[in-house]
């Protein structure tokens, strides 16, 4: 479904190169996480594919169903079915859950070539994908994500991936800021909406939310570039051995991190 | 043809025409007579005066204008104008002059008073003769002297002590297309007396593309206890200038609550001035100008607290397109002796284009040690972490331009009380933003 090809990419401003050479594939109803330490890349990695301005492809591709998307916005790349939860999820006050989720949900209808929901079969909809968060209907009215908490944010984008129900999502670092049950709240969500027909790939820096969500691949980035792949045995390994041991698979070794 | 610039000949001019029309009470007479003297002691102002360095009046001097009264009226049909909830509570000004056949005042209760200042003074009217005049305290002011000079038609509105209305009055008033720049002033008194309450909506509209002078002079007084809300929507013709004043006066427990809405006119400026008479009263002077192309808009405000426990608010917000241009300066004064005033005072534009242009001065002058007043500005563009944001859901460029300005010009409107203009003004700011997110530079 989604194949990375020898990625490489900087940040556009200042041409710090990030990502060195990254190739992924990932396959209908598969569940990926990525794992690595801060600053390895793999925010970016998820922010690039889809779209983001701020950096440059230097060299690479990357393929959606076999097309390149390297030239298309990030709204084209929503309309394909691409979906990324943010790490830290914008606030925008003045414009409601409700009416940014119906305008997203009908243009990527149209472009999809499925039926626009007119309001009230909208709030139908919505109000049965709200469960699937476990979020009270209050928040379809609220704006958006101005004033929630963190875990109210994160639990949001899931909420958002509920109602857009993408192909492919890129769930960079959910788990972080989120107390015990609500990690296990997004996590039965996230479960729920993972099927035979799209995929998930998880970013994150431990391994805590791999305790609820059973990744079929655990992919290990280090100083932009995956260094080891594996599965879920992978992911426990570097919890306890924490990235160190890994250094030398990279090309280059990780400056300035914190171990 | 009389010549604005030449301001002697052009005032004897206005006024010899406008003789034969209505005003004809003495009391207007004496008023007329005494803004003409003060307009002969006045110049016109320029850059060189302080309240005035930020725009330039050139567009205004560089026409000259006839009166209104000259001008063959042609009038489309005007009832899309008529505001739902006012449906027998208007008074309709076509280019100043009053329409008896589009206004109706049905709807409301006998003992309110709706009606022409004209007509009323002629009648014997004696509240019209006795408040006429008496809130407009902007000194060594041309504008308002030039008003004061040219009164004839106007609204007037009274509401008795204790009479809470509510149904919305609706002040509308109507400039034609015409083929020459003509000059037209209005005035507007509203007195609201103890523990009244009265929502009014003052309305221009330019129905035409053309260019002319307006000059709109407002007067509320709140007695003790009273509750005006008023509503300013300015839509004049795009080449058209508008330049306004208004003025409140508050007695204890009153609440005078103000939204001014600027999206015509070539060039406006606004002249809200608020002043507080005795202790414990409350006001907001909020307001929104959405501007593109070549528009200026300036706001010019003074909040004067002269004694305790006063809560005051104003949150202007501004979007600029294109070339256009906005100016905020907003004078908090608190007078010695004034404690315990909370004043809020905030200033934000968004910026839409490169070459858009904002002056903004808070002026805060306080002479209270008891006090808090809150002031601040912004500037800033669409954040684009919010676009990207939003495109990631799917939107398009435009469609998450398109909500992110409409959700900031949303908090200034959302307070306004009657239903249909706050649709009306929805709809505002659709067309603008719609209109702005396609021609930026």
């Amino acid at each position: 479904m989604l194949e990375i090809k020898n990625l490489h990419v900087v940040v556009e401003e200042d041409g710090t190169e990030i990502l060195k050479g990254v190739n992924l594939k990932i396959n209908e109803g598969e569940i990926h996480a990525i794992m690595g330490p801060n600053g390895s890349g793999k925010s970016t990695l998820a922010k690039v594919v889809a779209g983001h301005e701020a950096y440059e492809i230097t060299d690479g591709d990357i393929l959606f169903e076999g097309e390149s998307i390297l030239e298309l916005d990030p709204d084209e790349r929503a309309h394909l079915g691409l979906f990324l939860a943010f790490q830290y999820p914008v606030e925008v006050p003045g414009v409601t859950n409700k009416t940014l989720l119906r305008e997203a949900y009908n243009t990527i209808a149209k472009e999809r070539g499925r039926e626009e929901l007119d309001p009230l079969e909208f709030e139908d909809y919505v109000h049965e994908r709200l469960d699937i968060v476990e979020m009270k209907p209050e928040f379809l009215d609220r704006s958006i994500n101005a004033g929630f908490s963190g875990g109210e944010k994160k639990r949001n984008e899931i909420f958002q991936m509920a109602v857009l129900d993408p192909k492919i999502s890129f769930l960079d670092e959910t788990d972080s800021g989120l107390d015990i049950d609500a990690l296990k709240i997004v996590s039965k969500g996230i479960n729920h909406l993972a099927g035979e027909n799209n995929a998930i790939c998880l970013v994150t820096h431990y391994q805590r939310i791999l305790d609820y969500i059973v990744p079929d691949f655990v992919h290990v980035m280090l100083d932009g570039k995956i260094v080891k792949s594996g599965d879920k045995k992978l992911a426990v390994e570097l919890e306890e051995k924490g990235y160190d041991w890994l250094n030398d698979l990279a090309s280059v070794s990780v400056n300035g991190e914190q171990k | 043809m009389p010549d604005i610039k030449k301001q002697d000949t052009f005032l004897s001019d206005l006024l010899a025409k406008e003789t034969s029309l209505n005003g004809k009470s003495t009391a207007i007479k004496k008023l007329r007579q005494k803004g003409l003297e003060d307009v002969q002691k006045t110049s016109f102002p320029g850059r060189k005066d302080e309240d005035w360095r930020f725009i330039s009046l050139r567009e205004l001097y560089s026409d000259s204008y006839i009166p209104a009264s000259q001008i063959e009226v042609t009038l489309p049909d005007i009832s899309e104008l008529f505001i739902e909830e006012s449906k027998n509570a208007r008074l309709v000004f076509v280019n100043g002059r009053f329409s008896a056949d589009y206004s109706s005042t049905d709807a409301l209760p006998e003992e309110v008073t709706l009606g022409n200042i004209a007509d009323l003074s002629a009648d014997g009217e004696a509240l019209v003769d006795k408040h006429l005049n008496a809130y407009g305290d902007f000194e060594d002011d041309i504008f308002s002297s030039f008003n004061t000079a040219m009164l004839q038609d106007g609204a007037f509105i009274h509401v008795p002590k204790g009479m809470k209305v509510d149904t919305p009055v609706q002040l509308l008033f109507v400039q034609t297309d015409a083929d020459e720049p003509y000059f037209t002033t209005s005035r507007c008194l509203i007195l609201a007396e103890e523990d009244s309450e009265i929502t009014v909506v003052e309305d221009h509209v330019g129905v035409g593309e053309n260019k002319y002078f307006s000059l709109p002079v407002v007067e509320v007084n709140l007695e003790r206890g009273a509750y005006v809300k008023h509503t300013k929507i300015q839509r004049e013709s795009m080449q058209a200038i508008h330049i306004a004043r208004t003025a409140a006066h508050l007695k204890q427990h009153s609440n005078y609550e103000s939204y001014t809405i600027t999206i015509g006119a070539k060039l406006s400026r606004n002249e809200p001035r608020i002043t507080q008479l005795e202790e414990e009263v409350e006001f907001t002077v909020d307001g929104l100008v959405l501007i593109d192309g070549d528009q200026v808009s300036d706001t010019h405000s003074v909040m004067d607290h002269r004694f305790s426990h006063c809560e005051s608010h104003q949150l202007h917000k501004c979007v600029i397109n294109g070339k256009a241009h906005s100016v905020f300066n907003g004078k908090i004064f608190v007078r010695k002796d004034a404690q315990k005033i909370d004043s809020f005072q905030e200033n934000r534009n968004l910026l839409l284009s490169r070459k858009g242009l904002v002056n903004t001065k808070p002026q805060l002058e306080i002479f209270a040690d008891d006090v808090v007043c809150t002031h601040g500005a912004t500037i800033g563009h669409l954040e684009e972490d919010e676009v990207f944001y939003l495109k990631s859901r799917g939107l398009n460029d435009h469609q998450a331009r398109e909500l992110l300005t409409y959700a900031f010009a949303l908090e200034t409107i959302e307070n306004i009380t009657v239903d249909s203009v706050q649709e009306l003004l929805v709809d505002e700011v659709h067309n603008y933003t719609s209109r702005t997110l396609q021609n930026q530079d």
